[in-house]
């Protein structure tokens, strides 16, 4: 709400809701394209319930996802981010995610040493048939940032 | 004459700030800046200069300019935002007193006065602090300044070993003294010259150069260039910025930042076209600007001889040495 | 180092006056004493301005990439700067076919300022030329040094709170120079992510989360290839502890894939850690 609809309001801003309401996180879920993207349309389908703070960013592969990404969803305020991807051997391209696998295993560590709650970025293999493990893998994250609070970015207009 | 004495600094920085944000040199964070005189760290007037310059207190690296976005009605709000508070600087060198001098001439002069620096401007007491031990790549004499003495700083104080010489220069150096009655004496001090050990001849270079903009000269000169901004950032007279805004949904804010000429898409335009497109063209624009345009424009120099480009270029590139190269150089 | 320094213009006054190459890149001195400053002429008659000695701090071997366009070039090169020019073949920004190195042992450089080896000699673990077109001078015998990851493990050893406030310390007084990655040699990008204004990655304020985006997304886009010059620590004006930064990845790869060190070869490297792949790879995380 802006400064001049808190002024507009007959109450002068006590009415406004945000600040009183529990925390609602915003988390980037990057999926791949074929298998994790597969798999929360299936859960969709099957009318499972997962919280709506994911948002969902589709790629073609978990190989596509470059750190600068994460990096860019944590900077701009993102709570967390969920990278997701098909089962090691299962890439629809093959040695996609074997890359995936070794990239972000090395990235979160440069996070963690960086002094972002290592619960913030998390990679989970997802396959287009596991709508139950879609699911719950986004209830758990969201329930793991949402304790965590809001991201301190460092800068006041986060 | 009036003297202060350095025991009665922090008495009279104390009073100071009740009224005005007060700017002192102090190593923050590992830097050399100006800091508030509030913040923790100690105060430290022996440092020969600090290396963040002091224009930030006029010029910030980053300032918000107005926030805009939609009012309940639907309307479009522009809300300018003036930040501006009364501050002093204290312990400000001759340098960058001349560095004000140019950056009051690039904001507030040919018809165009800037909204943001001028408020800033008019509410900076500057409090200059004679050098006692200018660095060995100090060149501010050969620039036209004396390291002793600021004409322009509204207070000049001058090291007398035990106490400071005291004299206002400006009328609003001589309104502000008012205040410091409390903590001066009358009495006598001694204050001995220094002198720069580093100079360079700035005769006829700006003409030499009015002939060099084509001269092969800028080739070698920015071979070794890298092209960062740490000459541009830790400049006090440079004023480059860039415009933009943050916005979330409907509300948001417009903002100006330093910005580098130094950086290769500085010049970058929509179209792709970069009229400097090689560091040739922007390393003989950086100095040009320095020794030449800023002179044209201005009849000043825009370099005050601080010399932390000189101290602190990853690559040794030192505009001193270009100085002489430029008086040594045969224009056709 | 006297003779190294007349052989250097010797031979470098040969190979311009030969043709041989096109231009060469050494070192000259600066104005203060005890400065060096990285110097690059076409010119025979300029080979008596290089100079060797133990205050030549720069490395010069990503200037070969502005000198390449004009046929050959010759560069002085130490252990970390062959490594560098190893480093711009892999990355293919040179071929070996387009520069002449001059080697020379490298017993460490010092700082004119205090005397002291410079942070980055003290750590190199070679001091001689790993590839060379002639060597001048013998191989010098330096001690390998100890505590490679020390700085590291002594970060890690922290509360995650106390290693948040050392890089938010650090990247708060970064002033976004870049003159880390223009120094770098990995950083041979024709577009760098910053200067992508269109796409908008990051903007020019100077604020403690766009400077910790930048940093750690070069050392990410660096990935395996740091050569650990100390280059980066060097140049920056605001002494951050970017090789503690750097090292962490590099450490990192060394346990989980396997030993490696960059730059070492001329030809195509063998397996880097992040541009290959094994079945049975680590999953810490999963």
């Amino acid at each position: 709400m802006s400064v001049v609809e808190k002024e507009a309001c007959a109450c002068g801003g006590a009415c406004e809701a945000p600040e009183d309401e529990e925390f609602k996180p915003k988390i980037l879920a990057v999926a791949c394209n074929w298998c994790t993207y597969a798999g929360a349309d299936l859960a969709g389908l099957n009318r499972m319930n997962y919280p709506a703070d994911v948002r969902m960013l589709r790629v073609p592969c978990s190989g596509r996802i470059n750190p600068q990404y994460v990096l860019e969803a944590l900077q701009k305020g993102c709570d967390g981010v969920l990278v997701c991807g098909c089962h090691p051997g299962d890439c629809h391209y093959v040695s996609g995610n074997y890359f995936t696998r070794r990239r972000m295993l090395v990235f979160k560590r440069l996070l963690e040493y960086a002094g972002l709650e290592p619960d913030r970025f998390q990679v989970r293999w997802i396959s287009g048939a596991e709508a139950g493990k879609f699911r719950d893998t986004v209830t758990d994250v969201c329930a793991e940032i949402k304790a965590l609070g809001p991201i301190n970015t460092g800068n006041e207009e986060a | 004459m009036d003297i202060l004495k350095k025991d009665k600094v922090p008495g009279l920085l104390d009073e100071l700030s009740k009224n005005a944000h007060v700017f002192v040199p102090k190593t923050v964070n590992q830097v050399k800046k100006f800091a508030p005189y509030k913040s923790p760290e100690p105060m430290d007037l022996t440092m020969v200069n600090t290396t963040m310059p002091p224009k930030d207190l006029l010029f910030p690296q980053t300032q918000k300019m107005y926030n805009f976005g939609f009012d309940v009605d639907g309307k479009l709000y522009v809300d300018p935002i003036d930040e501006s508070a009364p501050q002093v600087v204290f312990g400000i060198r001759s340098c960058d007193v001349r560095s004000v001098e140019c950056m009051d001439d690039v904001f507030l002069t040919k018809g165009f006065v800037d909204d943001f620096y001028q408020p800033k401007r008019e509410k900076l007491l500057m409090v200059a602090i004679g050098c006692t031990a200018p660095a060995e790549t100090c060149f501010c004499e050969s620039m036209g300044q004396d390291p002793n003495n600021a004409p322009s700083a509204d207070i000049q104080l001058r090291d007398a070993g035990e106490c400071y010489t005291v004299e206002a220069h400006t009328d609003k150096g001589r309104e502000a003294l008012e205040a410091w009655k409390p903590f001066l004496e009358q009495g006598e001090a001694e204050v001995t010259d220094v002198h720069c050990t580093l100079k360079v001849d700035m005769d006829g270079v700006k003409e030499k150069l009015d002939k060099m903009f084509d001269a092969p000269l800028w080739d070698e000169v920015s071979t070794k260039c890298l092209n960062c901004g740490t000459c541009t950032y830790e400049c006090p007279t440079c004023h480059c910025f860039d415009i933009c805004q943050e916005n979330r949904m409907k509300d948001g804010y417009r903002f100006r930042c330093w910005d580098s000429c130094m950086f290769s898409e500085y010049t970058a335009m929509a179209g792709g076209h970069n009229p400097r497109p090689t560091k040739v063209e922007r390393v003989r624009n950086r100095f040009m600007h320095k020794l030449d345009y800023f002179e044209d424009r201005y009849g000043k120099e825009l370099c005050v001889g601080c010399g932390r480009c000189v101290a602190d270029c990853p690559v040794g590139l030192d505009i001193t040495v270009l100085i002489d190269q430029i008086g040594a150089y045969d224009v056709q | 180092m006297a003779d190294i320094q007349e052989t250097v213009r010797k031979r470098a006054r040969e190979l311009l006056e030969s043709g041989e190459v096109a231009s060469f890149i050494g070192w000259e001195a600066g104005r203060f004493p005890n400065q060096t400053t990285p110097f690059i002429t076409s010119d025979p008659a300029q080979a008596d301005r290089l100079v060797w000695n133990e205050y030549c701090v720069n490395t010069p071997a990503k200037y070969t990439l502005d000198e390449k366009g004009k046929g050959k070039v010759g560069v002085c090169v130490r252990g970390c700067d062959s490594r560098a020019i190893n480093r711009l073949m892999s990355d293919s920004q040179l071929t070996r076919d387009q520069v002449y190195l001059l080697g020379i042992p490298c017993p460490g450089m010092k700082d004119r300022h205090t005397g002291d080896v410079l942070t980055k000699c003290r750590e190199c673990r070679h001091h001689n030329p790993v590839v060379y077109d002639e060597l001048l001078g013998d191989e010098v015998e330096v001690p390998e040094p100890e505590g490679r990851w020390a700085q590291v493990e002594e970060l890690e050893a922290m509360s995650r709170e106390d290693r948040k406030k050392y890089f938010d310390d650090a990247f708060t007084r970064c002033i976004r120079c870049y003159a880390c990655r223009d120094v770098c040699p990995c950083c041979t990008c024709r577009e760098c992510f910053t200067d992508q204004r269109r796409e908008g990655w990051l903007g020019k304020q100077g604020n403690l989360n766009e400077n910790r985006f930048y940093g750690l997304t070069r050392v990410m886009h660096i990935g395996d290839r740091c050569i650990e010059c100390g280059e980066c620590e060097r140049v920056c004006p605001m002494d951050l502890p970017l090789m503690a930064i750097n090292r962490k990845v590099v450490r990192d790869m060394n346990d989980l894939f396997g030993e490696f060190e960059a730059g070492m070869e001329t030809e195509e490297p063998k397996e880097v850690a992040l541009g290959t792949y094994k079945l049975d790879d680590v999953e810490e995380f999963m």
